[in-house]
């Protein structure tokens, strides 16, 4: 596992070689005022196709937890092969602040351990910095040998099939890990973000997710139904009432594989799912919608997406079932999040 | 008192809030003033919990005046889960004259012929409804009072409520029912909702409904637009509107319901979609509506234009045939798309 | 070379970055605001227009209506047009004139405490009410809203659920409408009735006769009062409507531990007397005779 971490090199970001993303075919040229690059929302994206080359036992830690996503700025001078003392570093500092008198909820009386670790292949082109893991785990002050450690807080920062543009106009020394992901107590969230602030100049902020986004994964999980059993897929509204009304409707998975390939046979594109097709998929539920209720659901907010393969909600939350089709997931969200980077 | 019955007492103590506690073992009527007064203000719980026992073991009393108290409470708060309305079908004309002292009578002695081990307590409460609290047993087992069953019914309506039923002890309950209010079968009502004044109130009709009049009163205005130009030149429609919504979900405050869920088995039908629409099968989903009080966030979306007008009999039949569970099929092969209903 | 690391060490590239946020995002303020005036401004040049035209309209609407009014008014004065249409413009007028009788007919028959009718949903339902009333005094209204579009169908309704509406809509909704409704007025009147005798009993009566027993469609009440004497007995009355569309009981007993007070032809005659006159009436009258406390 140590040989294996030295060995990761940090990609320079000014690489100018690279395979050209086959995710961004059609796009829409959005220039930001920085005039600095170019942002671009896709109006296509490509089909879900499974992978089976990123480690198993490193995927459990990331399948069917909830994810509290965040958006990061570049990370200055971070180096995938200095793991070990960043390791080192952040435990000293949790224990630096716990003695100032903030409330970390470790547990009480407790020793812990920070762990970075790298997961290997989850990127897509070879300009995509490697997943970096971190996992706090509590340890009893008497461990007996061999006792289970609880794993109190985890986190990762990742980026796959980040926008090539973007990162070859960063600066050298800076590394692109634009999503970042945790689930534990939010006061250890924050000393984590403080730590990486301090030791990275770089910015944390929230991610939500906007009905758009949702509607595309909505999209992309129902595209892999042939492959791999749904089971269902349920959207969530809520509407500004009062008091407010959530509405949920749950497709039945074959009848939503129905009505999207029906639309998707129409269009000649192989490979690619377009914007067009997304908007009338949920364009054609929303209409099955109104013709029963009457009600218009584009007065409320689409709140979430689930199916078996992942949930995802609007106010940046995501959980991922379905790991052989975690990559588009994550292409997905990289994207929103170097959508947030300021330039 | 054993340790069933103080168990169940420690239960009811825990759920009743102290403000309430002292009224509601005045009304239980087992203890006497001088001991009501040694518990009064008694803090913490625990400890007035301690001493109540003791109080009880003093007075002699059994599980069967813990179950009173027990049952005191919960016709006066019944927010205990879920309630599930069933209506009573085929009735003799019997059923229009039954008398408290008789239903009690049959129903006690129709359930204990099913089954043996079972406690049963009955009550009528203020409002002319009775209300039954069984704790059911088994051949081996006491009856367990930790988990009993309620029932609410009034007499001379085919309408029963209940809460905390398991499947196991259903056919039981119903039939012993059925027998003793002079009924011949008993079916679900598909309404259910933690609030059983709400759902006594839709079936029973006892909400503020609106009708349309020939000198139609004037709606309170509940919530004026803010600018007073558009409030002059839409006060007609907001007029209309309001009316609208009255008369589909209720004046004022409706009956307090959390949920409705249509299960859609209908063809799918859109513009464009030619591949889709040509098909036999049904287009399959279930759709719930969720909120804290459910008619009221419905008449806003009439009031607000979030939900078009005239109303779908979908949503209207919420409160016309006081369901909340609705399977929707197509009428029949040539209706056209907006002659679909509920069906029964 | 060295300095300039640690500059960017302490975040000065994160402070240009945002000091740049922050002069764009001014920018795109102050344009925004400009183009909201020039917004604002067209809109309000909009509204006075739309509200010219509007006015202009209510002016032509005013004087087409008036103009029609006149012409009908000219039309039904010189009466000479061709033969054909003259016969068809009297079938017009006696349709209209018979509407008009129905219209009169059907507010007279409410007015004597029938029901009343109004349409909705364009002529594809009707809503009755009935109104509920006891000796001279209104009471609750009840109401039936009657779907028309392909067999008579009640949709809505706030009849009380004891009283038998499936019942009674089995029997003649479809076939006779107007039966049903008198049925069903019967149905509501009497238990209006004797609901409004309790109350009358309760408040005219209290302290003196006590309500024992109730069910919900007042077809059994349970009374009881108190005969003086050297000793006060107790006699405890039970009435039993047994006919729903009738407000006087069908069954009078009485109970009482002095079985010889009962057997007195004056208790014998007051059974049969309950059963003629409204309860709250008969128990007064006992109560100024000193029959009861």
């Amino acid at each position: 596992m140590e040989a294996q971490k030295s060995a990761t090199m940090t990609p320079r970001t000014n690489v100018a070689s690279g395979r050209r993303s086959l995710g961004f075919e059609k796009t829409n040229l959005r220039y930001t005022p920085g005039q600095l690059t170019a942002l671009r929302i896709p109006t296509s994206r490509r089909k879900p196709n499974t992978r089976n080359d990123i480690d198993p036992e490193q995927l459990a830690y990331i399948a069917n937890i909830e994810w509290k996503l965040s958006y990061v700025t570049p990370l200055y001078k971070f180096r995938h092969t200095q793991l070990v003392l960043y390791s080192k570093q952040l435990s000293a500092f949790i224990v630096a602040e716990k003695q100032k008198g903030i409330a970390v909820e470790v547990g009480p009386e407790m020793g812990f351990k920070v762990v970075f670790s790298v997961v290997l292949g989850m990127t897509e082109t070879d300009e995509d910095a490697e997943t970096v893991f971190i996992k706090i785990c509590s340890k009893p002050a008497f461990a007996v040998e061999g006792s289970a450690v609880k794993v109190v807080w985890s986190g990762w920062f990742t980026c796959v099939n980040g926008n090539l543009d973007y990162m070859r106009s960063l600066p050298s020394d800076f590394v692109s890990l634009p999503l970042f992901c945790t689930n534990g107590p939010e006061s250890i969230t924050a000393l984590v973000k403080s730590w990486f602030t301090r030791m990275f100049d770089c910015y944390f902020g929230p991610l939500s997710l906007n009905s758009s986004i949702l509607q595309w994964l909505g999209a992309l999980w129902t595209e892999c139904h042939p492959a791999s059993n749904i089971r269902y897929l349920k959207l969530a509204w809520n509407l500004p009432t009062l008091p407010p009304l959530d509405i949920s409707y749950t497709v039945h998975p074959q009848d939503a594989w129905n009505l999207w390939s029906s639309i998707r046979q129409n269009d000649s594109m192989e490979d690619g799912i377009s914007i067009e097709e997304v908007r009338r998929f949920m364009k054609g539920l929303e209409s099955h919608f109104f013709r029963h209720f009457r009600m218009h659901l584009s007065a409320g907010m689409l709140t979430r997406i689930c199916t078996s393969l992942g949930s995802a909600h609007c106010d940046g939350t995501i959980k991922i079932t379905g790991t052989q089709y975690i990559t588009p997931v994550l292409m997905l969200l990289t994207e929103c999040a170097q959508l947030k980077m300021p330039i | 008192m054993d340790a069933a019955a103080e168990a169940l007492l420690r239960q009811t103590v825990r759920r009743i809030p102290s403000s309430k506690l002292n009224g509601v073992l005045g009304r239980w009527g087992c203890l006497s003033e001088a001991q009501l007064g040694s518990l009064e203000s008694m803090q913490p719980k625990w400890l007035l919990c301690d001493n109540l026992i003791s109080l009880c073991r003093e007075n002699d009393l059994s599980m069967k005046h813990v179950a009173e108290v027990e049952m005191l409470y919960c016709i006066e708060n019944p927010k205990r889960g879920m309630w599930y309305a069933y209506q009573m079908v085929e009735t003799d004309d019997e059923a229009q004259s039954l008398e408290l002292m008789h239903f009690r009578e049959r129903f006690k002695a129709h359930l204990k012929d099913l089954i043996g081990h079972v406690s049963i307590k009955l009550k009528r409460h203020q409002d002319e409804s009775v209300w039954i609290r069984i704790a059911w047993g088994d051949n081996f087992n006491r009856p367990n009072h930790l988990k009993p069953t309620y029932v609410m019914h009034h007499l001379q309506t085919p309408y029963v409520f209940v809460s905390g039923l398991t499947n196991k002890h259903k056919p039981l309950l119903f039939q012993a029912l059925v027998l003793a209010a002079g009924y011949s079968s008993i079916k679900n009502a598909h309404l259910n909702g933690r609030c059983i004044t709400a759902l006594r109130d839709l079936l029973m009709r006892q909400y503020k409904q609106v009708f349309p009049s020939s000198c139609p009163k004037p709606l309170k205005e509940s919530n004026p637009l803010p600018n007073p130009n558009i409030e002059n030149e839409h006060a007609k429609l907001v007029e209309h509107k309001q009316r609208a919504a009255a008369e589909a979900f209720g004046y004022e405050d409706p009956p307090k319901l959390e949920r409705a869920t249509y299960k859609l088995e209908t063809k799918y039908r859109e513009h464009g979609n030619e591949s889709l629409n040509g098909r036999d099968e049904p287009f399959r989903g279930v759709v719930k509506f969720t909120s804290s009080n459910l008619l009221e966030s419905l008449k806003y979306c009439i009031t607000s234009g979030m939900a078009s007008t005239p109303l779908t009999p979908l949503l209207s039949s919420i409160t016309q045939k006081g369901r909340n569970y609705f399977v929707i099929r197509d009428k029949g092969p040539s209706i056209a798309s907006d002659t679909l209903g509920p069906d029964h | 070379m060295e300095e300039a690391r640690a500059f960017l060490k302490e975040g000065v590239l994160r402070h240009l970055s945002m000091l740049e946020e922050e002069s764009v995002l001014l920018a795109t303020r102050q344009k925004e605001a400009l183009q909201q005036q020039t917004r604002v401004e067209e809109l309000r040049s909009k509204l006075e227009k739309l509200r010219a035209q509007r006015d202009q309209l209510r002016a032509k609407v005013k004087t087409t209506v008036s103009l029609q009014q006149l012409t009908s008014v000219v039309d039904q004065e010189n009466v000479e047009p061709q033969e054909e249409s003259r016969e068809e413009s009297l079938q017009l007028f006696q349709l209209k004139a018979r509407l008009t009788q129905v219209k009169d007919l059907l507010r007279a028959h409410h007015l004597i405490g029938g029901y009343d009718v109004v349409e909705t949903r364009r002529g594809k339902g009707v809503c009755f009410s009935l109104a509920t009333a006891f000796e001279g005094r209104y009471l609750e209204t009840y109401n039936l809203e009657v779907d028309l579009a392909r067999t008579i169908r009640i949709c809505r309704h706030n009849v009380p659920p004891f009283i038998p509406l499936e019942k009674l809509a089995q029997q003649n909704l479809q076939e006779d409408i107007k039966a049903f409704l008198v049925t069903l007025s019967q149905h509501l009147n009497a238990f209006a009735g004797r609901q409004e005798q309790v109350r009358l009993v309760k408040e005219l009566l209290q302290g003196s006769v006590l309500v024992m027993e109730t069910n919900s469609l007042y077809s059994i009440v349970v009374l009881m009062c108190t005969v003086p004497g050297q000793k006060e007995t107790e006699v405890l009355l039970t009435l039993e409507y047994g006919d729903p569309t009738q407000y006087l009981p069908t069954r009078v007993t009485f109970e009482s531990e002095d079985k010889t007070l009962l057997e007195s032809p004056q208790w014998k005659e007051s059974q049969s007397l309950l059963q003629q006159t409204p309860v709250h009436t008969a128990l007064l009258a006992w109560k100024k005779e000193r029959r009861i406390c």
